[in-house]
């Protein structure tokens, strides 16, 4: 209804064919998505040069209030550039604060977007915002999502996009909760498979580099045997599992090599040291260390932790 | 020096030589280096028991003396000190390589602190006749076992002279003097006339060397448990090697040709090791912990052994495990995720180590706390302080906290060592009743007393009392082992200090 309008008025004031018109039109939008970096001015008067400078101005200006185009400055020139399908969907029935915000939602990409930051880039008043945010959530353009980084933390994102793995936490989460015993499951199993490995180094026969060789394993193997286990619900990937390995190496059981062709192999070690001498005794641990003294309430006289331990 | 060390070596001198020394050495942990007089005035005891106390310390060694403008001046070696919580470890030793007489020669000069060749056979002769067991002594054998002694370099001379002008820098030095076997054989039988021929030939223990015969046996322990048997055994080896071409203390050896280790590997009784030596060379040189280093490859090969390197990784191993043991295993993770990473934020640390945010958090605080790891606090350059601006980056400095280990370890062997004062003192009791009784015992044997007599002897003391009497022994014992536990973490721990 509203183009008509237009281009009757338009009509009137040129005085030019409807045709011809909207022909041009659809040639500047061909351009134009042959070109998603965008089209200048000096585009236009190479690829159309009988069109009037006053007349293609016109068309343009139709084209940015029908949101077709985005406007764009570059070098001192003007820029025009196809905005996708998407966003002109929201040009319709929607005002000029919704249009704002969700394209400040659509900036963030699948990261999402704070509703306090939305609030500062857009100034609008909060209760006006919220507004805005359910009726685009209604309307389905947009979706809120919880993120793990903080509970009660909600984040906005196109209605579309796949939430980045930094706000769902990727397969060690669910519904927004660190799973732990999950991850320290995957840890014992996989670690249970590099031992076992490890326990065929006696049976080789083939000289000392051969038996540690075979207690090598690539993250691709360990993958399969967790993935064969089925102790998982979701779908792992290999470096979901170099993720639990590298905790084997954190915790000093296991040691991390780059083999010739770029993949990384684990393998099972034995520490360099028993446990030392020191934490064998109770003062090596002692809780209340620091208040024991010759005198007072902790004193190695009397401590009951040296009592108990001597029992 | 800390508060704690000073508790410590204070009452490892007032366990093996008493109040007066303790008291003595004490003064001189307080002011330093100080003369004669001061020490009498400050201890308040008489001049000749002052004396005698510094005489037992320099004899020992735990006290140093210069000159200076007016008199003598005194210092405490701590360090020094600190090594009579090794003498059982270092009697075992050299019983393991050289056998029980040259234990007991070693032992000898121990409690001497320096002695002449004559006297230590003289009185290890005596010590045997009298053992219970029942071996008969020769002097020859005696000779031969203090000679190899020497010929290890476990005992060195002494270079103390009556004269105080006369110290010198010499070289340690190993000459043998020739002893009259003859002369020692006749004073042993009570001639005191006769001249063994090494009167003022005074030898000492070589701590040096058995502080380098146990760091070896922490390096071929460990290799052994990270490889195997023969790893172990080419670990020593190399450090044989190692003696031959560097300098005692130095951070890596000098470069050793593969053909000597090949040489030095075909003596030894391990056909495995021989068969595979360039394997176990590989593996020791590929290892993580980096004990040794290819640096050549002229003449098949070079190696060189990293003392300094090997250091600091058991040192980190002893941190990890004392973090371990102290705060759980997900504690040592974090400890070691910040080792790896050198700098690292508290987001990436829960992330890495995959733990639940808040148990990360508490876990890496608790740390933080314990001094275990620190925190550098980072600012971005041209913004005001607002708190987003500032990056939090954990790390760890070793040095730190291995100086705070140490300590600890002075901590809990001061305990150890209080708390078995205590148990003996508070049955001391019971303890004497029982010496008694033995004394008694063996004496009413020599005399031929009849089994009823002695069984009589054995029922003065009461089933209870029996009892408790072993119960204070085990304790006894077992807090004894705790001290030779802990001592060997704090051996680990002073290696590495000396290297870095």
């Amino acid at each position: 209804m509203e183009i008509e309008a237009g281009t009757s008025k338009e009509q009137d004031a040129t005085n030019a064919d409807t045709n011809p018109f909207e022909i041009i039109e659809q040639k500047i939008l061909a351009l134009a998505q042959a070109r998603p970096k965008g089209i200048s001015d000096k585009d236009l008067i190479i690829e159309m040069p009988d069109l009037p400078s006053v007349q293609r101005a016109q068309i343009i200006n139709k084209l940015l209030s029908q949101g077709h185009f985005d406007l764009f400055k570059q070098g001192g020139s003007l820029l025009y550039r196809l905005r996708d399908p998407s966003k002109a969907k929201i040009a319709k029935g929607a005002d000029n604060e919704e249009k704002i915000v969700y394209s400040i939602i659509e900036e963030a990409g699948n990261k999402g977007i704070w509703i306090r930051d939305i609030r500062f880039k857009s100034n609008l008043m909060p209760t006006q915002l919220s507004k805005i945010l359910k009726s685009l959530e209604i309307k389905k353009f947009i979706k809120a999502v919880k993120s793990v980084a903080a509970s009660k933390k909600k984040v906005y994102m196109l209605y579309n996009l796949e939430p980045d793995t930094s706000v769902t936490g990727g397969a060690w989460y669910q519904d927004q909760d660190f799973e732990a015993e999950f991850v320290d499951v995957l840890n014992q199993q996989c670690y249970r498979f590099l031992e076992k490995k490890r326990e065929q180094m006696n049976s080789c026969r083939g000289g000392p580099i051969m038996a540690r060789n075979v207690t090598f394993a690539s993250s691709k193997e360990v993958w399969k045997f967790i993935s064969d286990l089925g102790i998982s619900k979701v779908k792992l990937s290999v470096e979901d599992l170099e993720m639990i390995l590298n905790t084997l190496v954190y915790d000093g059981k296991v040691e991390r090599t780059l083999s010739g062709d770029g993949s990384i192999l684990y393998r099972a070690i034995e520490p360099l040291l028993d446990s030392p001498g020191l934490i064998k005794s109770t003062c090596g641990v002692c809780p209340v260390r620091k208040h024991c003294c010759d005198i007072g309430d902790v004193t190695p006289t009397k401590c009951q932790y040296i009592t108990e331990w001597l029992e | 020096m800390s508060v704690m060390c000073r508790k410590l070596c204070s009452s490892i001198l007032f366990e093996h030589f008493g109040q007066i020394v303790q008291c003595v050495a004490e003064d001189l942990f307080k002011h330093g280096a100080r003369s004669l007089e001061l020490i009498r005035y400050a201890t308040d005891l008489p001049v000749t028991k002052v004396k005698e106390a510094l005489c037992v310390l320099i004899k020992h060694g735990f006290v140093r003396y210069s000159r200076v403008e007016r008199g003598l001046e005194f210092s405490l070696i701590y360090e020094n000190v600190l090594l009579i919580l090794r003498y059982p470890k270092y009697m075992f030793f050299i019983k393991t390589m050289c056998g029980d007489e040259s234990e007991m020669i070693l032992e000898e000069v121990l409690m001497n602190g320096y002695i002449t060749a004559s006297e230590v056979i003289t009185k290890t002769y005596k010590k045997i006749e009298q053992s219970p067991s029942g071996r008969q002594p020769s002097v020859p054998v005696l000779k031969e076992k203090f000679e190899l002694l020497v010929k290890n370099q476990f005992l060195t001379r002494s270079l103390c002279t009556d004269t105080v002008g006369g110290r010198t820098n010499e070289k340690p030095d190993f000459t043998l003097p020739n002893l009259n076997l003859t002369a020692i054989i006749k004073k042993i039988e009570g001639d005191n006339n006769s001249d063994p021929g090494d009167s003022k030939i005074y030898w000492k223990v070589n701590f040096d060397r058995l502080i380098q015969d146990l760091r070896d046996q922490i390096i071929v322990s460990a290799i052994r448990r990270r490889l195997d048997e023969n790893a172990g055994e080419l670990m020593r080896q190399l450090l044989f090697l190692m003696y031959l071409r560097t300098a005692s203390w130095a951070h890596t050896s000098n470069p050793i040709p593969l053909t000597e280790i090949k040489e030095a590997v075909k003596k030894t009784s391990y056909p495995l090791l021989i068969h595979h030596l360039d394997q176990y060379l590989h593996l020791i040189e590929e290892d993580s912990s980096q004990f040794l280093k290819r640096v050549g490859d002229s003449g098949g090969g070079q190696f060189s052994v990293n003392m300094k390197e090997a250091f600091e990784q058991l040192a980190w191993a002893t941190l990890e495990n004392i973090v371990m043991e102290r705060f759980g295993s997900k504690a040592a993770r974090i400890f070691r995720l910040v080792r790896d990473k050198k700098y690292i934020e508290q987001e990436q640390i829960q992330q890495l180590a995959m733990i639940p945010a808040k148990e990360a958090k508490h876990l890496t605080y608790t740390l933080l706390q314990e001094n275990y790891i620190q925190m550098q606090e980072m600012k971005k350059s041209g913004v005001s302080a607002a708190p987003i601006k500032t990056f939090f980056l954990f790390h760890i400095d070793l040095n730190v906290v291995v100086y705070m280990e140490v300590e600890h370890c002075y901590h809990a062997l001061y305990n150890i060592m209080q708390r078995r004062e205590y148990e003996v003192n508070s049955n001391k009791r019971m303890i004497d009743k029982q010496l008694r009784m033995q004394t008694l015992t063996t004496n009413l044997k020599e005399h031929g007393a009849t089994e009823e007599q002695l069984a009589e002897i054995a029922d003065l003391m009461t089933p209870s009392e029996k009892q408790q009497l072993e119960k204070v022994q085990n304790t006894i014992k077992k807090l004894g082992i705790t001290e030779l536990q802990i001592d060997d973490t704090l051996f680990l721990l002073t290696m590495y200090l000396r290297y870095h």
